[in-house]
């Protein structure tokens, strides 16, 4: 048996299948109708108490078995609007019946039934209904061929719901001549449909070539070259996109390098940055993605030229010096971070020293968000974080969070800061900074912590003085048990508290202060915690 | 006409610094917009929305906004008076009830002169938690109009007309092939869709916007949530997709859908003109149909797609760049 006549049998087995179906569907239809929609409602009084106005109840609704029903007999209806709404109503009822029915539909000769069946299709696909049957699902695919540009457009866009079933294998029971046979069915696609997805790549409709183009690969239909080529030529923005998204296959292929060096130079900024991104992508497979990337450092779009600047400095290559300041000036002039500014702005460091130059430029740029990015790096790129003269201006910057960016950076590193540094710090307006500077006596030498600690001790900010109070038990300056005690005096309990952790990690001078400040201030609030405190070092105040 | 536009537009935005304090919060004369994310670590809804919007503004008008928002978690942050127009995903925020000072500086905000746009800040009530949706109710969600009701209790949220100046302070009209960069012969939409757009969802570009005015200028405004449709990625292609709900009749509806099975529950939402449609939604599903007021019964199709989801978010941003330039001028 050749392939035609299989199919033919193939196809005769099938319309014998769905006849069987729909004859079941007619008797399981002729079921009585539910009392409760024959029944009226009670009829309901309004008005005030001289008047009673009897209202119409609403009418009975059907049950779905009778809905569906109707819009059965509309679908056979000769007048093509009611075929419409039949075809639209199904669409809120899923079952088995009701896709077999609308898919029927999708050989109405009328294109506003067609349309109105395969938006219904989609409806139930997307309600969580698809269709799981593969020669359902090809027969909704079948119309991709579709005269009418709604129905084409509409089976594109659920390609995706409709692949699983149409790539199914198995078994089918097939009957030639009167004998039944199994035979195993292939998850390939049939050859007509092969086909007609192979013509439809370059569908007068730029819906469809687009989403043709997206799905391809889901259906395991190859892109011919040549229809690459075309569509890397086309006339529709969103088509162009995503033929270049689609050269992987081809990436090494002459006449591919040449389509994509062409779009190098196109007039839309957004295909442009696309080049780059599939110039750097192709790069293993042809030299010339390296020269398109090259030729776009001079393109005339800032922009542009940043990126393609940058994914060669990835690759190693130098990037001549006046296209880095045209990054810096860039960079420096764009009002804010936006996707792709913050991709350059990450890969500037891909530049080297260079790359440096730009973040220092960069640390002075109105947006806080990228000043915070460019002192971190600068200072990672010119291995400042051991350099205060390189740090400490970060500190002065006003806005919080760039201060917490560079400090943070700094609290991961032994500083061992001296004395004018800290000085420096100490002098600061903010009180994040103070408390860094704070946390920096634990690092400071002796003499640092004994000139700078007693400013911050009277620092109008609580948790400067609590951590100095912190740092200062830690270091043991002299004179700190007289600090901790004076400090348990305090009225502020964070200030209480820091002074009794200090004393606390002494138990041979440091308990002792504690204990005697219990005894003479019995009700004090941390007298309570401090007595647990040191009961659970074993000492009995 | 587009020039005294533009004009209009440049003197505003050197104007609007006198309304700031401290311009060091903008970029070199750019205005920035203030959005409220009382949550800093919540998830954001459309996180390149508000910045893929601005951008297209310095792009396609001569107005300059500084593309970083400035965020803040509390009314009461000095930063918001020194910055024209608030932006507030209503979505995004943990709920819409704020104490009392917070309030009192929205109140100063306003008589001050600045402009609050909730976005979000209309959501019917079928909607339930679906934040991925949008509908065209006529009337503020139950949480924006407890709150301004304590904010100005002497007054009322009023739908802004089809013929109001927002709808047209500078793109007018639907986008045309040419403005969604596609070829002349192109179909834009399925044809019931854009007869639907054209005639009832988006009449000359406008949607349901309510607004308060506060010393006779339009103060705050509340729509359904547009950002959806403003973002676009580092190529230009807009993000996320968007579908299209669409009220469609046809012969015997009437008398059909009336008919026809149903087992969930009906909701009220006001429209345009104060009646009110009767939305017809089981549960977990989206709505089947709707009653109207005058009798006529439609259902909802809905739509997806590459077509519908450029068309969309060509509205949505053209409204968008329409509501923040109509926030300056004014």
């Amino acid at each position: 048996m050749d392939y035609q006549e299989a199919i033919g049998v193939k196809m005769i087995f099938r319309i014998f299948l769905f006849s069987s179906f729909a004859f079941l569907f007619e008797l399981s239809a002729q079921v009585p109708i539910s009392p409760s929609e024959v029944i009226p409602n009670a009829d309901s009084d309004v008005g005030d108490q001289n008047t009673t106005i009897a209202i119409a109840p609403p009418p009975a609704r059907s049950s779905e078995e009778k809905t569906i029903e109707r819009a059965q007999e509309g679908l056979k209806s000769a007048e093509v609007g009611s075929r419409v709404g039949a075809a639209k109503l199904l669409g809120k009822y899923r079952s088995i019946k009701t896709s077999i029915l609308l898919i029927s539909a999708l050989d109405d000769e009328s294109a506003l039934v067609r349309r109105a069946a395969m938006v219904s299709i989609a409806e139930h696909a997307s309600n969580g209904f698809p269709v799981y049957d593969k020669a359902l699902a090809e027969k909704i695919y079948s119309k991709l061929g579709d005269p009418d540009v709604e129905v084409r457009r509409e089976v594109s866009t659920m390609i995706p719901r409709i692949i699983s079933p149409m790539r199914r294998s198995g078994m089918e029971l097939i009957e030639i001549n009167g004998r039944k046979v199994y035979r195993s069915v292939s998850s390939a696609m049939r050859p007509d449909l092969y086909k007609m997805t192979q013509d439809a790549f370059l569908d007068k409709d730029a819906i469809v070539r687009q989403n043709v183009l997206k799905y391809h690969t889901y259906l395991s239909v190859p892109l011919p070259l040549l229809s690459l080529e075309k569509l890397l030529s086309d006339s529709d923005l969103g088509v162009l996109l995503t033929a270049l998204d689609r050269i992987s296959s081809s990436a090494s292929q002459p006449r591919i390098v040449n389509r994509v060096k062409a779009l190098s130079k196109h007039a839309n900024k957004g295909i442009r940055l696309k080049v780059v991104a599939v110039a750097r992508n192709a790069n293993s497979y042809h030299s010339d993605y390296r020269g398109i990337l090259r030729e776009m450092t001079k393109d005339s779009d800032p922009e542009v030229l940043s990126m393609a600047a940058v994914e060669l400095a990835r690759f190693g290559e130098r990037v001549p010096g006046k296209v880095v300041e045209q990054i810096k000036n860039f960079l420096l002039g764009v009002n804010g971070l936006s996707t792709q500014v913050t991709t350059i702005l990450y890969t500037v460091s891909s530049l080297g020293v260079d790359g440096a130059e730009i973040y220092k430029a960069l640390t002075e740029h109105s947006s806080s968000q990228i000043r915070a990015i460019a002192w971190q790096r600068f200072i990672n790129l010119s291995g400042g974080w051991r350099d205060s003269s390189v740090w400490l201006p970060a500190t002065k910057d006003p806005d919080p969070k760039v201060r917490k960016v560079v400090l943070n950076g700094l609290r991961g590193q032994s500083n061992n800061l001296s004395e004018k540094q800290l000085g420096v710090l100490v002098e600061s307006g903010f009180s994040d900074v103070r408390i860094f500077a704070a946390q920096s006596l634990l690092d400071a030498t002796q003499s640092t912590v004994e000139s700078l600690g007693f400013d911050l001790l009277i620092d109008e900010d609580t948790i400067v003085r609590s951590t100095t109070i912190r740092a200062m038990s830690a270091r043991r300056v002299p004179g700190w048990l007289t600090i901790m005690k004076r400090s348990l005096l305090d009225t502020d309990y964070v200030i209480q508290r820091s002074a009794m952790d200090g004393l606390l990690g002494d138990r041979k001078e440091g308990v002792p202060v504690l204990i005697d400040y219990i005894s003479k201030n019995p009700q004090s609030r941390i007298s309570n915690l401090a007595k647990i405190e040191l009961s659970k070092i074993g000492v009995q105040p | 006409m587009r020039f005294i536009q533009s004009f209009l537009i440049i003197l505003i935005t050197f104007s609007s610094l006198v309304f700031s304090q401290s311009p060091s919060q903008s970029n070199e004369g750019s205005v920035r917009i203030v959005q409220l994310l009382r949550q800093e670590n919540s998830t954001r809804r459309y996180p390149d929305a508000l910045p893929s919007l601005l951008k297209m503004l310095n792009e396609q008008s001569n107005a300059r906004f500084d593309t970083d928002p400035l965020f803040i978690n509390t009314l009461t942050d000095e930063r918001l008076l020194e910055n024209p127009i608030l932006y507030i995903n209503c979505d995004e925020q943990p709920n819409l009830e704020f104490p009392q000072e917070e309030r009192d500086a929205l109140r100063r905000y306003m008589e001050q002169g600045g402009f609050i746009y909730l976005d979000a800040g209309i959501k019917a009530s079928f909607l339930g938690q679906d934040l991925g949706h949008s509908y065209a109710a006529w009337e503020e969600r139950p949480e924006v109009k407890e709150l301004f009701s304590k904010i100005l209790p002497e007054k009322t949220f009023i739908p802004l007309g089809r013929d109001h100046d927002l709808f047209r302070t500078f793109f007018t009209g639907l986008p045309k092939n040419k403005d969604l960069e596609i070829q002349t012969e192109q179909k834009r939409l399925p044809e019931t869709v854009l007869s639907f757009v054209e005639r009832e969802k988006w009449p000359q570009a406008t949607y349901s916007f309510v607004g308060i005015k506060v010393k006779g200028r339009l103060a705050c405004v509340a729509s359904p949530i547009c950002a959806m449709g403003w973002g676009r990625d580092e190529f230009g292609a807009w993000i996320p997709p968007i579908s299209f709900r669409v009220r469609e009749s046809a012969e015997n509806f009437d008398q059909n859908l009336k008919l026809a099975s149903f087992s969930g529950g009906t909701y009220e939402v006001t429209r345009e003109d104060g009646l009110k449609d009767i939305i017809y939604s089981e549960n977990g599903q989206r709505p089947l149909w709707v009653q109207e007021p005058n009798g006529k019964w439609r259902i909802f199709k809905y739509y997806s797609g590459e077509e519908i989801s450029n068309y969309a978010h060509a509205f949505y941003s053209r409204l968008g760049m329409n509501v923040f330039l109509y926030a300056l001028l004014n």
